[in-house]
């Protein structure tokens, strides 16, 4: 079974895993666009996500061999950004953090993420931007009737590829501050 | 200014005890399950982290493989700094008899 989602929030992806899992499936597939392979399965398994950007190889080795001989398996992540996803069956140790410290350090992980890429996204707006006048569409506006209406349409999906980078940029925005608030929540428990 | 892992976090503290005989990632999270009674069981992320960072500040290196693992010990650093830490903590408990 396949699912197509986007996520821009981490703990709300892994928490959305956890969900389908629950209903008795478990994750063969994450690809970079956000389809979701799952199969069917009698076994309880729960899903946690980290992030670790571009290891080099001896410490990717090191980082998958420690997590698998804990019992997780390497669910393949996306090829963009460095959120590693790992699942296992369900047992007495759950979690991938267990104490405030590396759970600290988790989040700040991916607030350098979010950071970076809200960046990126902001300097590809500014790209885009800096020349106003391709956004006017000067000949739409002076159109009349039917004409008018077809040629917005048409118009639209252009504008909304032109928006797309500053959208972008904010849900980043939105997902290093939610970043920040569990890091904070998390510093004065 | 005092170093940045200093004073030794509980998890920090069990894995520099644990490595003064050398082990590989895994057998250090046995290893404290049993030095700590099943009080501390580390996960897999605290875990590597740690190691990655002790390694790092050089209190702890890689002394050989056993199959694909590799396989740490305590360096003359690392052992420095329990010796410290075990004097702060001697203090501190004489400042706890003390006051009974």
């Amino acid at each position: 079974m396949k699912k197509v989602k986007w996520f821009f929030n981490i703990e709300k992806e892994e928490q959305w895993l956890n969900e389908q899992l629950q209903k008795g499936f478990h994750c063969t597939g994450v690809s970079g666009f956000g389809i979701y392979t799952f199969d069917k399965t009698e076994k309880q398994y729960v899903m946690r996500l980290d992030y670790q950007d571009n290891l080099p190889k001896d410490k990717l080795q090191e980082y998958k061999g420690i997590y698998e001989d804990f019992g997780w398996n390497y669910v393949k992540g996306s090829w963009l950004s460095g959120i590693r996803y790992w699942q296992k069956e369900e047992g007495i140790q759950n979690e991938i953090f267990s104490d405030r410290e590396s759970k600290g350090k988790y989040y700040k992980r991916l607030m350098g993420y979010s950071f970076w890429m809200g960046m990126l996204c902001f300097a590809l707006s500014y790209m885009v931007y800096k020349d106003l006048s391709g956004f006017y569409h000067d000949g739409l506006w002076n159109m009349e009737g039917a004409l008018f209406w077809y040629a917005l349409l048409f118009e639209t999906p252009f504008v909304l590829v032109k928006l797309s980078p500053v959208m972008l940029a904010i849900l980043f925005a939105s997902s290093f501050y939610s970043g920040y608030r569990n890091y904070s929540v998390l510093a004065e428990k | 200014m005092k170093h940045k892992l200093l004073p030794l976090s509980e998890t920090m503290h069990y894995i520099l005890l644990a490595l003064r005989e050398p082990f590989h990632g895994y057998a250090v999270m046995q290893e404290i399950e049993e030095m700590s009674n099943g009080s501390v069981i580390l996960a897999a992320g605290t875990l590597y982290g740690a190691i990655e960072n002790l390694n790092k500040h050089g209190w702890i290196e890689v002394v050989g493989n056993s199959g694909r693992r590799k396989v740490y010990k305590i360096t003359a650093e690392g052992s420095t700094v329990l010796k410290l830490e075990q004097q702060r903590l001697l203090h501190i408990l004489s400042l706890y008899e003390g006051s009974e």
